[in-house]
């Protein structure tokens, strides 16, 4: 009997083993402890035995089973974790196929410039204000000290729409604008859409500019310097090089024109800044005592400087787009790179 | 305005390099451009001797030289027939790049070998035209650069000068500049004038009729001139600051006005009837030729100068071909005058005439330059047109300028500026520049007289312009405004405009920029009817072309034009926006612009790829991009209107936006006929909305709603309905019906086809049950799901599938 038994362990547990999958191994079990199963024969005959024997076999039984029941659970285990890693080795996919990624769209180079900027000059309590692109002589050019016969009005070609209604030539009216909407102190940032009758290589007769002009009482030059080089080093770069050098604008005395240091060759010369190491970026100046008295905001009381610069040409040395025209182009190749 | 390096140095005494100077002009405010070397690279074309010159044995009308380059004597190949055994030449050498990117090397011609090229002036661009090669003096060096030989070596500067600096409209203008800068003194010319017995005051007049125009006009008279071409020196000189040569007088006036900024005029005198000058505005009607050979019709506006009888130049814009300076001219009135600037510039722009003189004029010529002006041209022409300077000078100045005195005080410099300078140091940096300083009332005060060369100087504060441009920009301390701004919510306009934007990106859509600006039969194209508002455009009256000649009043041209133009590129699915304004005339003399989204779209729903599908953008698509748009700005409660919204859309496949009455825009396939005129060929879906609208109809942002703890019940239901009943009033039966507990409902299926009956459609529709207090039983669902389906089949006459 012991001996059978052990015979009975050892094919039992070999089959156990043998077993290539589930079905195999429920298999073995109903063989082993089936209603007709090998380990309830035995314990079937078990009633034979002489009453001191019976607990001796009993035990040896109970072991037999525990262990079966034991290497089952672990065979079990074994063989659904093979099965799992079967089935999942079947789903491989080819991750190297591209995502299916959500069709985003795009802003266009320029409006993202300018909400850089807006942004830039928000943080130092800059608010926005708009102007419309159709405007009056008096904003575009008197109230900004720029009268009739004038030859800086040579400097800007303007599109008239009548004799008093031209396409703004800068966003420079929304200074007067502004100025008599408020009362000092006044920190305004004003992006916009300006025109001037000029169409070649360089100069598109449509393109935008950004204005910025701050009144208060006491403001110096060395606040407009102050203000405009953290703008051009948050924008450009921390320690980048800045340069302002005297210039002439009807509407600013003085007047002054900023340089940074080429940001494409980092100073030492290139094609971009004509072999200077600089790049002209904006105007700027102190407000002309006129345009206050355009205003009739008292100039012995308040100052303030106001700049302007082209975002167009921002954007193309930011992104180092190398041809103008590619902004009102609208390929969608290139629309789509920024 | 282009100078010289060497002809500034006539005037002042620096050591800057041209680099330098250069450097320096600019951060001075004068703005160099350009900065050019003359000879500059032909170092290596030198003075050489032909020692023999032959025939070339295999062509008739080339020669062989040999050539001595004062080193060694080599072979050249020549084409030029005035040279002879004994001249000096330029000899280009190998390797030398001649103007014009011309290379020289070491070659053979008909067999044989030539060490270079003699050179033409043409060819060293040296004249425009020259015949044969140039032939040298003999004093000259063998070996040495021909350039350095001849004391041609010279620097263009080129400065884009801004308007308020006429001063520096001439070399001597900006001679001063550049003494200021290195603390030198500024050297004028002193011409010598040897003059006749002849009295000028006997020989001819200047009557001024019009002294607010002419304030001032002076002349001189240069008997028995020889015309003829002016020397080499003057010639270079001109052409290196761009002026063409004419002849020995016209060619002084240039040179005068160039060195000394002020325009000069010189008349045959034989052609001045009368013999006399008269300064007066134009009849009105009168026609008078200009020395260009143009005819102009003046204006009583327009100051001419006249002789005894009839005009002979227009002021300071251009002399007359009546008048003109010819070979055969023997004696010159000699003009120096000065006249107002307005007038100048008017009659300029009137005649589309703009000229060195007037150039000068308009932007303010110096009165008190007059004198020096005309004794310096005067000496000129005698000298090179061996002429005799009669006696005198006629100056006719009714009313000499006073010298403005203008108040500088000390601490509105230091206050504007923030610079520490006191009163010495103001006082000697305007003194550099030529201004006269005198002590004011008290310590604080500064007189500053201005001279005449300074007309844009005009107040205190252009005095302090000057103070810190010449104190330096750069030495100006850094430093932060101090005060305070009240904070700021961005308004309204510009936070809807900022969310569209992002929303429609969000939603697939690159912004594109097109110019404000179409051509006037942009609109036409668009089938709009007779009296559509948008037919009614604002013109450009100086327009670039008729394709820029009306801002735009619908940017559905442009956006297909952009779709045209992106389909020829073969970039097939395209999704554009623009967010601009268009610009409707309101009367005569005023114009609305209207901010307005739009949008368009074809092609593809998704990019091509392995895992999309392939489907085709719709209707639905535009349609949902504009529920987004709506919801993105809360605008709530927007009704679309079935009837055809625009003519340039699909009848049948478009619609109207409605909020309270009023339109926010449509949306439809782009109609075909439309599509045709603009050469597409692909369905194209379009979005227009009218941000003005919206903007009255943004709401607030919505209140949160509570969740709901409890399951839901779903009820599907499949209506058989007429075709012609829109989903929409179905949605508004559902709305409309009061059944408690719904949540939401949705529109899952739209069938037509097999098993359905001719003029019918099924719809499913889904309604999602829900308490927020309790768990539903399926009575209380049934219920209000029967009374709900029960109201759509009675309002609707549809029925249960």
């Amino acid at each position: 009997m012991k001996e059978q038994i052990e015979q009975l362990q050892e094919k039992a547990l070999s089959d156990l083993q043998l077993a290539a999958d589930l079905k195999a191994l429920q298999d073995v079990r109903v063989q082993v402890l089936g209603k007709k199963g090998a380990l309830t024969e035995v314990m079937k005959g078990m009633r034979d035995l002489a009453p001191e024997e019976r607990p001796v076999v009993g035990s040896l039984v109970n072991t037999l089973k525990d262990q079966f029941e034991t290497r089952f659970a672990e065979r079990q285990a074994e063989l659904q974790q093979q099965a799992i890693a079967g089935k999942l080795a079947s789903e491989k996919i080819d991750v190297t196929l591209p995502g299916r990624r959500a069709v985003l769209g795009s802003k266009h180079p320029v409006t993202l410039v300018s909400e850089e900027i807006v942004d830039i000059f928000s943080r130092l309590g800059f608010m926005v204000e708009e102007g419309p692109e159709i405007e009056q002589d008096f904003y575009n050019f008197e109230a900004l000290n720029i009268p009739k016969d004038h030859p800086a009005r040579d400097m800007q070609d303007t599109f008239y729409i009548t004799d008093d209604l031209v396409l703004r030539t800068h966003t420079s009216p929304v200074q007067i604008r502004a100025m008599l909407k408020h009362k000092p102190p006044l920190r305004v940032i004003a992006p916009g859409t300006v025109y001037r009758r000029d169409s070649d290589l360089t100069h598109s007769p449509m393109f935008h500019q950004i204005e910025g002009f701050l009144v208060d009482e006491k403001v110096t030059f060395g606040d407009l310097k102050g203000i405009l080089t953290h703008f051009l080093r948050e924008y450009f770069g921390e320690g980048l090089g800045v340069r302002f050098r005297p210039s002439f604008f009807p509407f600013t005395e003085p007047s002054a024109e900023v340089d940074i240091e080429c940001v494409i060759c980092g100073g030492e010369g290139c094609r971009v800044c004509s072999r200077t190491g600089w790049l002209e970026i904006l105007g700027c100046g102190m407000i002309d005592p006129e345009v206050f008295g355009s205003v009739d905001y008292d100039s012995d009381k308040y100052s303030g400087f106001a700049f302007g610069m082209g975002l167009e040409r921002i954007a193309m040395l930011k992104y180092g787009v190398g041809d103008l025209r590619l902004f009102f182009e609208n390929d969608l190749r290139f629309l789509k790179q920024f | 305005m282009i100078v010289t390096y060497n002809w500034l140095k006539e005037f002042v005494d620096f050591d800057y390099s041209p680099q330098e100077l250069c450097d320096r002009l600019t951060m001075a405010g004068l703005e160099v451009d350009a900065l050019e070397e003359i000879g500059g690279g032909l170092d290596s074309v030198i003075v050489a001797k032909l020692e023999s010159v032959e025939k070339h044995p295999d062509a008739d009308k080339l020669t062989v030289c040999q050539v001595n380059n004062g080193n060694e004597v080599v072979q050249v190949v020549c084409g030029a027939t005035n040279h002879k055994a004994g001249d000096l030449v330029a000899l280009a050498q190998p390797g030398s790049v001649l103007p014009g990117d011309f290379k020289i090397k070491k070659s053979k011609i008909r067999g044989q070998i030539s060490m270079g090229m003699l050179c033409s002036e043409k060819e060293l661009a040296l004249a425009e035209d020259s015949a044969g090669i140039l032939i040298l003096p003999q004093s000259l060096l063998l070996g040495q650069p021909v350039f350095d030989a001849l004391n041609l070596k010279d620097f263009m500067i080129e400065i884009g000068l801004t308007p308020n600096r006429p001063d520096c409209l001439s070399v001597v203008g900006v001679a001063r500049e550049v003494a200021a800068m290195c603390d030198q003194e500024l050297i004028l010319p002193a011409p010598q004038i040897t003059e006749s017995a002849v009295k000028i005051t006997d020989q001819t007049s200047v009557v001024i009729e019009d002294a607010d125009y002419c304030p001032r006009y002076a002349a001189r008279m240069i008997k028995g001139v020889k015309i003829g071409p002016s020397p080499d020196w003057m010639v270079r000189r001109l052409e290196a600051v761009g002026m063409r040569s004419i002849n020995n007088v016209v060619d002084v006036t240039n040179y005068v006005m160039m060195e000394l900024g002020h325009p000069m005029h010189a008349f045959d005198f034989k052609y001045l009837e009368e013999g006399r000058i008269v300064v007066k505005r134009a009849q009105q009607g009168e026609k008078f030729i200009s020395l260009d050979d143009q005819e102009h019709e003046m204006i009583a506006e327009d100051l001419m100068i006249c002789d005894g009888k009839k005009p002979v130049a227009m002021a300071g814009v251009m002399g007359g071909q009546n008048s003109e300076v010819q070979d055969d001219t023997e004696d010159i009135l000699l003009e120096a005058a000065y006249f107002k600037p307005t007038a100048i510039r008017r009659t300029s722009k009137r005649h589309g005439l703009h000229t060195e003189s007037s150039h000068r004029f308009e932007r303010g010529a110096d009165i008190d330059m007059i004198p020096v002006a005309l004794d310096r041209a005067a000496s000129l022409i005698a000298e090179l047109g061996q002429g005799e300077v009669l006696a005198g000078v006629i100056d006719n100045y009714p009313q000499p300028l006073q010298i403005p005195v203008l108040t500088l005080n000390v601490g509105k410099v230091k206050t504007l500026l923030d610079v520490p300078v006191d009163r010495e140091t103001i006082q000697v940096l305007l003194e550099s520049i030529g201004l006269r300083v005198e002590d004011g009332e008290n310590l604080e005060q500064l007189l500053v007289a201005v001279p005449s060369f300074r007309p844009d100087l005009e107040r205190e504060v252009d005095l302090i312009e000057e103070v810190a441009r010449l104190y330096g920009y750069d030495r100006i301390p850094v430093t932060m405004p101090t005060g305070t701004v009240d904070a700021t919510v961005p308004p309204q306009r510009q936070r809807v405009q900022s969310s569209l934007r992002n929303a429609i990106v969000a939603c697939g859509f690159s912004e594109a920029m097109n110019y404000s600006f179409y051509g006037a039969d942009s609109v036409e194209k668009l089938g709009l009817g007779e009296d559509d508002q948008r037919r009614q455009q604002v013109k450009i009256l100086n327009p670039l072309s008729e394709d820029q000649s009306v801002m735009r009043t619908s940017l559905v041209p442009s956006l297909l034009e952009t779709v045209a133009y992106n389909l020829a590129y073969r970039s097939n699915d395209l999704r554009l926006f623009e967010l601009r304004p268009v610009f409707l005339p309101v009367g005569e003399n005023a114009c609305q612009e209207r901010l307005t989204l739009t949008a368009v779209a074809c092609g593809r729903r998704q990019p091509e790829g392995w895992a999309q599908t392939g489907e085709l953008v719709d209707f639905y698509d535009l349609k949902g991009v504009a529920e987004e748009l709506l919801s993105a700005v809360c605008i709530n409660d927007v009704q679309v209107t079935v009837e055809t919204p625009e003519p340039y859309l699909h009848p049948g496949k478009s619609c109207r936006l409605m909020h309270s009455g009023k339109s926010l825009g449509s949306i439809g396939e782009v109609h075909p006929q439309v599509l045709a005129v603009f050469d597409i060929e692909q369905p194209v879906y379009l979005l227009e909305l009218d941000v003005e609208e919206m903007l009255a109809a943004v709401g607030e942002y919505s209140q949160f709603k509570p969740l709901s703890r409890y399951p839901d019940v779903i009820r599907d239901s499949a209506l058989l309905l007429d075709e012609s009943i829109a989903a929409a009033q179905v949605m508004e039966v559902i709305g409309r019906t009061k059944v408690k507990y719904i949540e939401n409902a949705v529109l899952f299926d739209l069938y037509t086809g097999k098993g359905i009956p001719e003029g019918k459609k099924s719809l499913a529709v889904r309604v999602r049950y829900r308490d927020l207090e309790k768990t539903l039983t399926e009575n209380e669902v049934a219920k209000g799901h029967d009374k709900l389906i029960n109201a759509i089949c009675q309002q609707l006459g549809a029925e249960i599938r």
